[in-house]
């Protein structure tokens, strides 16, 4: 009875577990408590995500994500839109300008 | 047993890092206040955090002491501060000063919703828009439904109003203040806080014992002030839609504008109707009054070179029709129960920058106006309003930073009249009144290594209370670095409103006399808190228990024991006490869940017929329960509140039953969107037949008063916020 139930579980949870996905880690110019909510809020709302945290210390946020909904490089880009350099990937100028001050180059 | 072995867990497992806490505060207000966002670096270390939202930060020192701490923010003037291995007790008070004038700062989202501050000498518990948000909080009144300091219950079963009690004591007791403005006070103590919606809110303070002298002579029991958004930080846009099932709609809105480099403004709106008809347990008298109130406050902020100002206008109107439901304006057949409430008040705050950094003046002032008139029944009610309110505070340093002194004058103009039909053709009661009351206060404040202080007081001339001094001391002392100690005690007053502080218990056939002449009423706080934060496997909680004493040398009491069909109010002299006692345990279970568990014990006695009896209609315990959880990504909240109660004991013998409450939400966030769905009272707990008499309104018996736990069954609800920044 048991291993009938066991499996059944399995069973129903395979598709669950065989979906992929991946952890990554970015390195983004966030330097303030805003910034942080800004970047984990703009990622943790886009596709495929399922959580986005940032490390104020080293300024990485990781990411993980289904890979079938999203690819490490739309995050990069995302990042870029709202003002942030994201790895090699520079901000988008007047995003970044639109930045709360203390967010801005030279906030800190 | 168990107890005691987890706090020695705890405290043997306490980090044996130094840690260097502290609060930063900007110089850019009257009242300096706290920053968040500031860049703090200990230089030798090389590590870095930033400060929280309420301005308090944690850093560890690292093996080189002493080091030195480094604190930035933009548009401030940065500082330096030495620091050892034996600051770790400190609480650091570092204020910044703005470099010019002050930058903008954009608020977002909220670190830790609700909390007991650890860096002020008064036992402070602090309620921010996270919490708020927890519950379908409404308006002002429900906000401090998640909350186990602060109880929420029904006034009378007819009215639907709710009133809240501090230490077990009625919220007249407790100064309400509109950012150290005074606040719902007089006429307003019965209705007024249903009127602010919960959604203008951005924190709340709650101070338990005997506030500030600077706020006042009235602070009894405590002082909870509200924090409304703020001009410069609001997001341009912000609308919340409510609707629940026993037909109760709302919208707030709230929107921000910069209208040049130095004026801001804010403009707040509520609409709020009950409309449905709800006889759920068939006496023939509607569950919930109906209601309409509009609401209205714009304010303004300056911000200059060498002074400050916030300036603003509020106006309301609250209209509510109750009782049995063959009533109507059009048609009164039967009982009813009606209100027509007005209000506008204007304040302006001032503060002026001196010479030195910490030095400035503050002016508070404020002009209110108030009518309100209505009937239970037979019996109607009046009341006017006319309010004039002073502050000037002055602010300086002695020396250093470490000795800090207050000083300053207040004044008061009121003319209020407040008068109350009898049933049975007996004659009114109420009293008309004009106050005038000047006041000067006076407070230091210290800060040293591992103790701080806070003593103060304040001489008031009053034309009907006479001269009135009220000396008060407050004192923190950090035993280890996480563990607390707090010492609080002073002497409190107020002038009693008999009749709209007890406008509730209208709602019954009881004759009221009132022939006592009209005595201030004056109490004795004292109180004691220990507060132990831990952090075990890397999670963070808290554990505290307080104790609070009240002690009235003179109180006005509602005596509803002595004498059959009536109550009698009259002034007690030194026999009336509370003694509260509350256990709080709060802790991060994993990732995203929250846990808060109370207990809380109230021994709140006054001589009534003959003996000291425990206050009728007031539970002696309660069991508070809260478990918040946050999935990873932040898209869902799930929040669930269970609060257990004891019997109540009912006037003129007897007990109530006790009960519980339950409720629930879920909230799913998207980036500009909340939507959130909720239960409330899912247990479904009903007071039975809660009005005496229900078939005979108009005869002897009758009373709606007796009233302790929910007349409304369960209760579903789904609202919606949007914020455009």
């Amino acid at each position: 009875m048991k291993t009938i139930l066991i499996s059944f579980i399995l069973f129903f949870a395979t598709p669950l577990v065989a979906q992929k996905t991946m952890v990554i880690k970015i390195q983004t110019s966030a330097q303030c408590g805003d910034c942080k909510e800004r970047i984990e809020t703009t990622l943790n709302q886009a596709k495929g995500v399922l959580y986005a945290e940032l490390d104020l210390e080293t300024k990485v946020v990781e990411v993980k994500f289904k890979t079938s909904k999203a690819n490490a490089t739309d995050f990069e880009l995302l990042l870029n839109a709202i003002g942030y350099d994201a790895n090699e990937r520079k901000a988008n100028p007047a995003a970044q300008k639109a930045l709360p001050l203390c967010c801005q180059p030279g906030g800190h | 047993m168990k107890l005691f072995f987890l706090l020695g867990v705890i405290l043997l497992t306490q980090p044996l890092q130094a840690q260097i806490r502290g609060i930063v505060q900007g110089a850019d207000s009257l009242q300096t206040k706290p920053l968040k966002n500031v860049k703090i670096t200990l230089l030798g270390a090389g590590t870095s955090v930033f400060s929280n939202e309420d301005g308090t930060f944690e850093i560890l020192l690292g093996k080189q002491s002493p080091d030195t701490l480094l604190f930035v923010l933009k548009g401030y003037r940065s500082d330096r501060l030495v620091v050892t291995r034996a600051d770790r007790f400190l609480a650091l008070n570092v204020v910044l000063v703005s470099g010019q004038l002050v930058q903008e700062i954009v608020v977002n989202g909220q670190k830790n919703p609700h909390g007991i501050s650890k860096m002020k000498t008064l036992h402070v518990e602090e309620l921010t828009s996270a919490e708020f948000r927890k519950a379908a909080c409404c308006n002002l009144s429900e906000s401090f439904e998640t909350n186990a300091t602060v109880d929420v219950s029904m006034s009378d079963a007819i009215s639907g109003a709710k009133k809240i009690q501090l230490l077990g004591l009625d919220a007249v007791y407790t100064q309400l203040q509109f950012e150290n403005i005074p606040f719902l006070r007089g006429l307003e103590s019965a209705f007024g806080m249903s009127v602010i919606p919960g959604t203008w809110l951005e924190s709340i303070q709650i101070t338990k014992g005997t506030g500030s002298v600077v706020n006042g002579y009235e602070s009894m029991a405590g002082l909870v002030n509200l924090e409304f958004k703020k001009p410069k930080e609001m997001p341009r846009l912000g609308l919340n839609v409510y609707q629940n099932r026993f037909g109760r709609s709302e919208i707030n809105l709230q929107g921000g504008q910069k209208l040049n480099e130095r004026w801001h403004m804010g403009l707040f709106g509520s609409a709020a109707s009950i409309y449905g008809n709800f006889d759920t347990n068939h006496d023939g008298f509607r569950d919930q009054a109906l209601s309409n109130t509009f609401n209205v406050l714009q304010r303004f902020s300056y911000q200059g070179r060498h002074m400050e100002a916030q300036l603003g206008l509020q106006a309301y109107v609250d209209q509510k029709l109750g009782g049995q439901t063959t009533y109507s304006k059009e048609a009164p057949i039967g009982y009813g129960m009606e209100l027509a409430s007005e209000h506008l008040s204007i304040f302006s705050k001032t503060g002026f920058f001196g010479r030195k950094p910490a030095q400035s003046l503050g002016i508070i002032a404020q002009l209110k106006f108030q009518n309100m008139n209505g009937l239970y029944g037979l019996r109607s009610f009046i009341g006017t309003e006319k309010r004039a309110y002073l502050n000037v505070i002055y602010d300086d340093i002695i020396g250093s930073a470490d000795h800090k002194i207050k000083a300053g004058a207040s004044f008061q103009y009121l003319l209020i009249n407040q008068w109350a039909g009898q049933p049975f053709g007996a004659a009114v009661v109420g009293v008309d009144r004009t106050e005038w009351v000047p006041g000067l206060f006076a407070e230091y404040a210290y800060s040293g290594n591992r103790l701080s202080a806070v003593a103060g007081a304040r001489f008031d001339q009053h034309n009907l209370a006479g001269a009135q001094f009220s000396p008060r001391a407050h004192l923190k002392y950090a035993i280890t670095p996480q563990l607390d100690l707090r010492l609080t005690g002073g002497r409190a007053w107020r002038l009693p409103n008999f009749v709209a502080d007890n406008i509730s218990l209208l709602a019954s056939s009881k004759l009221w006399i009132a022939d006592q002449s009209l005595q201030p009423e004056i109490s004795w706080n004292a109180g004691a808190s220990l507060v132990q934060g831990f952090s075990l496997k890397k999670r963070k909680g808290s554990l505290s228990i307080d104790v609070y004493h009240t002690r009235f040398s003179q109180q006005l009491v509602a005596d509803r024991d002595s004498l059959s069909g009536m109550v009698v109010f009259k002034n007690l002299s030194n026999n009336s006490l509370a003694t509260v006692l509350q256990a709080e345990f709060a802790y991060t279970l994993m990732r995203g869940l929250d846990l808060r568990v109370a207990y809380k014990f109230q021994d709140v006695r006054a001589f009534f017929n003959g003996s000291l009896q425990t206050q009728v209609l007031l539970p002696r315990q309660r069991i508070f329960t809260n478990v918040a959880y946050q999935t990873r990504n932040k898209r869902w909240d799930y929040d669930l509140t269970y609060s257990r109660y004891s019997a109540v004991r009912l006037p003129r013998g007897g007990q109530g039953k006790p009960w519980a409450l339950l409720n629930a939400q879920v909230t799913r966030n998207w980036k500009k969107i909340e939507l959130y769905l909720g239960g409330e009272n899912l247990l479904n707990v009903m007071q039975q037949s809660p009005i005496i008499a229900a078939q005979n309104p108009f005869g002897e018996d009758f009373d709606a008063t007796e009233i302790w736990s929910p007349i409304m069954g369960w209760n579903v609800y789904l609202g919606l916020r949007f914020n455009l920044q």
